[in-house]
C-alpha cells in the first residue's frame, strides 16, 4: 500500500514537472524572441538548457563560452559585434536554425570572399578578376591605412582605387569598407578580425585565397523550442547583464 | 431487461464510431489536431506553418518584430504563407514534380542537402583534420609567382635569337642591347604575375619553358607561329607549400566536400538498388 501511494506521488511529480516545462517550453516558443531577455522567469528557464545544448553541438568549433579563435576564422560570440544580423535573438535563432553558407535555401549563403590569387575568384560570378600580387600587396596596404596604421600612401592610394572600382571589394564591403551586416560582409576599418592578426600577410592570404568559414543548420537536428533556448544562451554571452533598456518608445 | 439495454448501449456505440469514420473519411479535417503547436502559428491540413519562419517574413516583408507589428501585417503575413502551403499541397495532389522542371531540381537539390546534412553538422577533430592534410598536401601550395620579359624576335631571325640568348646569360638585357637584335618585349606578361595568370596569357608552351627557370634564367630560343620567344626570368618563386595552420579553413572544406561526396554516392547506390529500373530495349544496347 505504501509502496503503491509512494509511487503514486512520484508519477504526480513527475507529471506536474513534466506539465511546468512543457508550458514553460509553450511559453518560450510563442512570446517575441526579442522580448525574452526582459523576462527573468523565460530567460532563467531557457539559459541553461541552451547552455547543454550548446555544449552538445557548438563546442566542437565555438568552445564553451563562445571565445573568438582567429586561427580558425571562429567568431567572438561574446563582444556584440555581428558578422551576421543584428545580434537579436531572431537572427541568431535564424543562423542556428538554417545556418551561414550550410547550402540550406534559407540559409546566408550570399556573400563569400573570393579568392583572387586563383584563375576563377569566385565560382558564382565570373566577372570578377583574378588580382596580381602587386594589386593583392596594394590593397592590404590600403586596408592597413584604413584600420589607422601607417601605411605606404602610393600603394595605399593604388589599393584604394582598386578597392573601389576593378577589384569589385566595395560590392560587398561597402563604399567605405564598413562593410553589410545584412550579407556578412565584415567592416574592414575596424581592428576586429575573423582570420589573423589584421597583419599586411593575413589580410594577403584573405585576399588571395577567399574565405567561407560555415555554420551548419541545426534544423533537422535540434528542435524549435531547443534552437531558441540556444538562440538565447547565445544572447546572453554578450548581453551577461541581461537585456539592454529599451529605447524610449519601445513596447 | 439489462441485456437489451446493453445492445442498445453497443448499438450507440457503433453508430457513434460509424459517425466519426465517416466524418474522418469525407472531409479533409477529419482527424485535425485541434491545438497549434507552440512552434507554430497555423497547420494547414496538418502542415505546420515556422513561428521562426512567420517571424523572419514579418522582418523581411515589414522589418518590424512581432511587438511591434501592426494587426494588418500580422494577418497579411499570415495570409500570405497559408496561401503557399495550400498551393504547394495542391501542386503535390497535381504531381507538379513529374514535368516541371524547375520543381525536379528544387526536390533533387533539397534531397542532397538532406542527405549531406550529417556531414554538414559533424565537426572533424582536430587529428582527422591534420590526417587528412597529410594525405592530401600537394593539394595546399600557395600559388607561383614570377617576373620576367618575353622577348621576340620575327620569325626568320633565329640566328640572332639564339645570339640574343646566348649574350642575356651573361649581362641583362638593355634598349640597346635589344634593338641590335632587333627584338621587342612581347608585352604579353608584365610585372610580378601569378603562376596562373601568366600561363594565360604566355600560353602553355612558353609557360612551361618559363616555370623551370631560376632567376635571371635565359630560355633557349622557342619558334612559335607568331614569332622567336626568348624567356628572361628577373624573379622565380615557386609555389610554397603551406603549413597545416595557413590551409586549415581549406582542409576542412575540402573535408566536409569529401565526406558529403560520399554520402551521396552511397545513397544514390542505395536508391539505384532498391529501385526498379526497367530500360527500354533499344536504348539499353
Amino acid at each position: 500500500m505504501r509502496i503503491s501511494l509512494f509511487l503514486a506521488a512520484v508519477a504526480c511529480i513527475t507529471a506536474a514537472v513534466l506539465m511546468h516545462t512543457s508550458r514553460l517550453e509553450g511559453r518560450l516558443l510563442r512570446t517575441d524572441p526579442n522580448a525574452i531577455p526582459s523576462s527573468t522567469a523565460l530567460m532563467g528557464f531557457a539559459r541553461g538548457r541552451g547552455e547543454a545544448l550548446f555544449e552538445a553541438y557548438c563546442t566542437g568549433c565555438h568552445g564553451t563560452r563562445g571565445e573568438a579563435d582567429t586561427a580558425r576564422g571562429i567568431p567572438d560570440l561574446t563582444g556584440g559585434d555581428w558578422l551576421f544580423g543584428t545580434g537579436s535573438v531572431s537572427d541568431i535563432e535564424q543562423i542556428i536554425k538554417y545556418g551561414i553558407r550550410s547550402h540550406h535555401p534559407k540559409a546566408w549563403n550570399l556573400a563569400i570572399m573570393p579568392a583572387y590569387a586563383t584563375a576563377q575568384p569566385s565560382v558564382r560570378d565570373d566577372k570578377i578578376p583574378p588580382l596580381s600580387p602587386g594589386n593583392i600587396g596594394d590593397l592590404a596596404e590600403f586596408l592597413t591605412r584604413e584600420q589607422g596604421q601607417s601605411a605606404d600612401a602610393a600603394a595605399a592610394d593604388r589599393g584604394a582605387a582598386l578597392f573601389a572600382g576593378a577589384g569589385g571589394c566595395y560590392d560587398c564591403h561597402a563604399a567605405d569598407g564598413k562593410g553589410d551586416s545584412a550579407i556578412g560582409a565584415p567592416n574592414l576599418t575596424d581592428r576586429i578580425t575573423l582570420y589573423g592578426d589584421g597583419s599586411r600577410e593575413a589580410l594577403s592570404m584573405s585576399i588571395a585565397y577567399g574565405r567561407h568559414g560555415m555554420c551548419p543548420a541545426w534544423m533537422t537536428r535540434i528542435s524549435a523550442a531547443g534552437i531558441r533556448e540556444v538562440a538565447l544562451f547565445v544572447y546572453s554571452l554578450s548581453h551577461p547583464h541581461g537585456a539592454p533598456a529599451a529605447a524610449p518608445g519601445d513596447g | 431487461m439489462a441485456h437489451l439495454r446493453s445492445l442498445e448501449a453497443l448499438g450507440c456505440g457503433a453508430l457513434l464510431g460509424l459517425l466519426m469514420a465517416g466524418y474522418s473519411l469525407f472531409t479533409a479535417r477529419g482527424t485535425s489536431t485541434l491545438f497549434v503547436p507552440p512552434e507554430d502559428v497555423a497547420l494547414v491540413n496538418q502542415q505546420p506553418i515556422s513561428r521562426s519562419d512567420y517571424l523572419l517574413q514579418l522582418q523581411t516583408l515589414y522589418n518590424v518584430d512581432l511587438l511591434h507589428s501592426t494587426a494588418a501585417q500580422r494577418r497579411r503575413v499570415l495570409d500570405d504563407m497559408i496561401r503557399e502551403e495550400l498551393f504547394v499541397q495542391r501542386g503535390r495532389e497535381l504531381d507538379v514534380a513529374s514535368t516541371d522542371p524547375d520543381v525536379r531540381a528544387a526536390i533533387v537539390n533539397a534531397v542532397e542537402q538532406e542527405i549531406a546534412a550529417d556531414a554538414v553538422t559533424s565537426q572533424p577533430s582536430e587529428s582527422q583534420l591534420r590526417a587528412y592534410y597529410a594525405s592530401h598536401q600537394a593539394r595546399y601550395a600557395g600559388e607561383g609567382i614570377m617576373t620576367l620579359r618575353d622577348y621576340v624576335f620575327p620569325p626568320g631571325e633565329s640566328r640572332a635569337a639564339a645570339q640574343a640568348a646566348a649574350a642575356l646569360k651573361i649581362s641583362a638585357p638593355t634598349p640597346a642591347l635589344l634593338a641590335q637584335w632587333h627584338a621587342s618585349d612581347s608585352g604579353k606578361v608584365s610585372g610580378e604575375e601569378f603562376y596562373f595568370a601568366a600561363k594565360i596569357h604566355l600560353g602553355e608552351p612558353l609557360f612551361e619553358a618559363a616555370r623551370n627557370l631560376s632567376d635571371g634564367g635565359v630560355s633557349a630560343p622557342i619558334a612559335r607561329p607568331d614569332a622567336i620567344h626568348v624567356l628572361y626570368m628577373l624573379e622565380n618563386r615557386k609555389p610554397v607549400p603551406m603549413d597545416f595552420a595557413a590551409a586549415r579553413d581549406q582542409v576542412l572544406t575540402d573535408y566536409r566536400n569529401d565526406a558529403i561526396e560520399r554520402l551521396r554516392t552511397g545513397d544514390e547506390a542505395f536508391l539505384r538498388k532498391r529501385a526498379n529500373i526497367l530500360i527500354a530495349d533499344d536504348i539499353r544496347r
